[in-house]
């Protein structure tokens, strides 16, 4: 009889173990849900509607239209986010590159931007992720200070190699993307 | 007269377009309003899109992370930390990849700690150039920031075209580039560090 309450306890609480965590990460969820992604969904919504009504966005994708639809163009836009003094500040929250890829996500869906183009423009508005947070980066890894002194400038240094490099892999590895079949 | 003559009489009617300086006010408030009216239309389809799958899917992703339970992942940290070629790819791949699906941002780059101090600034490039990768197919990972991808995305589902593709494409890449973005940087941390050692 011991035996048959232990199991049944047993099960009970690896059942409700269980269902908690799901209740749990459903929890943690829709706090982020609503924290962070639907407030960057309004203030996205607005930049997009701006652009859609008023002559701001063909002024855009003029600029754009040059510099995005090209492997210069992008490289030259990688350049320019990786540029070590520039990068730090593009970095904060990623929201530089959130707002070009949706500027670029809008010219896409016109068809001012080939859609092939879109995986190379991935990498070129991010060469400069996390540049802004190398210090606190490598401080939650623990590191003393004189690495954190000797890392920042050696990330920033480095991603003026990889940020160009990436959009050429990028380049190279879009061929046959959402290219018409002939 | 019956109703529906009515309503036929008044659909015949039409309006003069408002003129003069209370015209204008009348046009510059119907463009002031039709941005918003706008914006509330793509906040709706992205509400409607993406919001539903991605609050199931982050729940999932978010449930099977605490059933597997992070500190599971120490051990690979250490095996990072070995000298030799052949543990390059799992410092710069299989680590950030892993760290990043299990912590995901920024708690990822605690993973740093089993490495030696010339290692980590190359882990954390490494770790931190994945976190946009791999939104396309794993959203928990970074949903603050779910635009870098989301952002484009949105342009290519506007043509009609599937996502799959360029959310494959996009995590593949992204696992080169973090790998070659590892060993530059570790490069460079080298030469920068030996030539501290010298300066001091």
């Amino acid at each position: 009889m011991d035996g048959l309450t232990n199991l049944i306890v047993k099960v009970g609480r690896s059942v409700g173990g269980v269902v908690g965590t799901l209740y749990q990460a459903g929890r943690d969820t829709v706090d982020t849900v609503i924290r962070n992604v639907i407030p960057f969904m309004a203030f996205i919504s607005f930049i997009i509607g701006l652009i859609l009504t008023t002559g701001i966005g063909d002024w855009i994708a003029k600029a754009l239209k040059g510099s995005a639809s090209s492997l210069g163009g992008l490289l030259l836009i990688s350049i320019v986010c990786a540029i070590p003094i520039l990068s730090p500040l593009l970095g904060p929250g990623a929201v530089i590159a959130q707002i070009v890829g949706t500027l670029l996500g809008v010219e896409i869906g016109k068809g001012n931007i080939p859609a092939q183009y879109s995986l190379p423009a991935l990498f070129a508005i991010n060469p400069q992720v996390g540049c802004d947070f190398i210090p606190v980066g490598l401080a939650l890894g623990e590191a003393e200070p004189e690495t954190v002194e000797i890392g920042v400038p050696a990330v920033l240094f480095s991603r003026l190699i990889t940020g160009p490099l990436s959009v050429v892999i990028a380049y190279f590895a879009s061929f046959g993307l959402y290219t018409a079949s002939k | 007269m019956t109703v529906s003559g009515l309503v036929a009489l008044a659909a015949g009617v039409t309006v003069d377009k408002p003129t003069g300086f209370l015209g204008a006010l009348a046009t510059a408030a119907e463009d002031f309003i039709k941005v918003f009216n706008k914006g509330g239309s793509v906040l709706l389809s992205l509400m409607g899109g993406i919001l539903p799958t991605l609050i199931v899917l982050l729940t999932a992703v978010n449930a099977l992370v605490r059933l597997i339970g992070a500190e599971k992942i120490e051990n690979l940290g250490k095996a990072a930390a070995r000298p030799g070629l052949q543990w390059y790819p799992v410092r710069y791949i299989v680590l950030p990849f892993v760290s990043v699906f299990m912590l995901t941002n920024p708690m990822a780059y605690t993973m740093g700690r089993f490495l030696p101090e010339r290692l980590k600034p190359a882990f954390y490039d490494s770790a931190v150039s994945f976190v946009h990768p791999i939104l396309g197919i794993f959203p928990h990972a970074n949903p603050g920031e779910l635009f870098v991808y989301v952002g484009i995305a949105t342009g290519i589902q506007q043509l009609g075209y599937g996502l799959g593709d360029l959310a494959v494409r996009y995590l593949l890449v992204g696992l080169v580039v973090i790998f070659i973005r590892g060993i530059v940087t570790e490069a460079i941390t080298a030469k920068m560090m030996s030539r501290a050692e010298k300066a001091a």
